[in-house]
């Protein structure tokens, strides 16, 4: 089963900030400090495809875990990695900008702990369709997360992230249903996410009035300033 | 700017994403100049330096792992239906 939670919401910015904001949401926790999750950011990939000129960028983000404790606490520490273990997830971050039809779609899942939970997240901004929002220089977004727990199932020939030789994911899983956990594991990081989803926007505000206030050579100046103050203290 | 996952790589990556940000909200956002060129440079810079990082730390793996999981999922999505 995979459990999907979807919504919708309208920025009050007009659709080339919006992308903009996106770019930079994680460059800094005092651009965003509701990034503070955010260990690194890099891009792997970025081209612009010379027919429909629009630009696809891949970026890897290392974010202190967002799982949730309670999913850690049915877990071994085989599997989990242990409360002493590194929490930490990498999220493939991929994304497409049409500015010429005005819709930028892009796509996040978690790389690591796969075997556990895979939770992907799906955008989809765009430019209103009515001319009155446009006017008023809003865009549209959809987003939706889905949630797919296979502990204990096969995948590929290997069984989830566990060892199979320490028998826990026969003996557990075999004796409380693996589907039981499966859906416990779903629903308990799909409650945490929704709390957190309107923290993200949240930090996409405020991103997006500090390029109103500053413009992006504004927000790149104070960048540059913080990265001036780091190598002082350094 | 945020910072790289492979710190010796920090400086090449700012000045990519400095370059980058420019090119998106001064020429790509305008229909400008569709093409950054401009940064492709700092580009395969930053790209030597992080790629050993990658393997390094076994992510490459895990890229590959999540485009395989991609392809079996879009064979299962566009099967015809029975």
């Amino acid at each position: 089963m995979v459990l999907t939670h979807s919504t919708n919401h309208t920025y009050s910015h007009p659709f080339p900030t919006v992308t903009l904001a996106y770019f930079l949401r994680y460059s800094s926790p005092q651009l965003n400090p509701f990034a503070a999750h955010v260990l690194s950011t890099d891009t792997i990939s970025s081209h612009v495809d010379p027919e429909t000129q629009r630009l696809y960028t891949t970026r890897i983000h290392l974010k202190k875990s967002r799982m949730p404790s309670a999913v850690y606490k049915l877990l071994p520490a085989s599997v989990s990695g242990g409360n002493s273990g590194e929490k930490a997830s990498y999220i493939l971050e991929t994304s497409v900008v049409d500015i010429k039809e005005g819709w930028m779609k892009t796509e996040s899942r978690n790389l690591n702990f796969t075997g556990v939970l895979s939770v992907v997240e799906k955008q989809h901004f765009k430019v209103p369709s009515s001319l009155e929002a446009v006017a008023r220089n809003e865009t549209d977004v959809n987003s939706s997360v889905s949630f797919k727990s296979r502990l204990g199932e096969k995948i590929r020939g290997k069984i989830g992230q566990a060892q199979e030789s320490s028998g826990w994911v026969t003996g557990f899983l075999g004796g409380l249903g693996a589907k039981g956990i499966q859906r416990s594991i779903e629903s308990l990081a799909s409650t945490k996410t929704i709390d957190q989803l309107s923290k993200s926007r949240d930090g996409m505000r405020l991103v997006l009035e500090r390029l109103r206030n500053g413009g992006v050579i504004g927000v790149m100046e104070k960048l540059r300033q913080e990265r001036q103050r780091q190598a002082v203290a350094m | 700017m945020s910072a790289s996952l492979a710190p010796e790589c920090n400086e090449v990556k700012e000045r990519y994403d400095t370059c980058f940000l420019k090119w998106y909200s001064e020429k790509y956002l305008r229909g400008a100049e569709k093409d950054n060129k401009e940064c492709a440079g700092l580009f395969n810079e930053y790209q030597k330096c992080l790629s050993v990082a990658l393997k390094n730390r076994g992510i490459d793996k895990l890229l590959d792992e999540a485009r395989e999981d991609n392809k079996e999922n879009d064979v299962r999505l566009t099967a015809p239906r029975k």
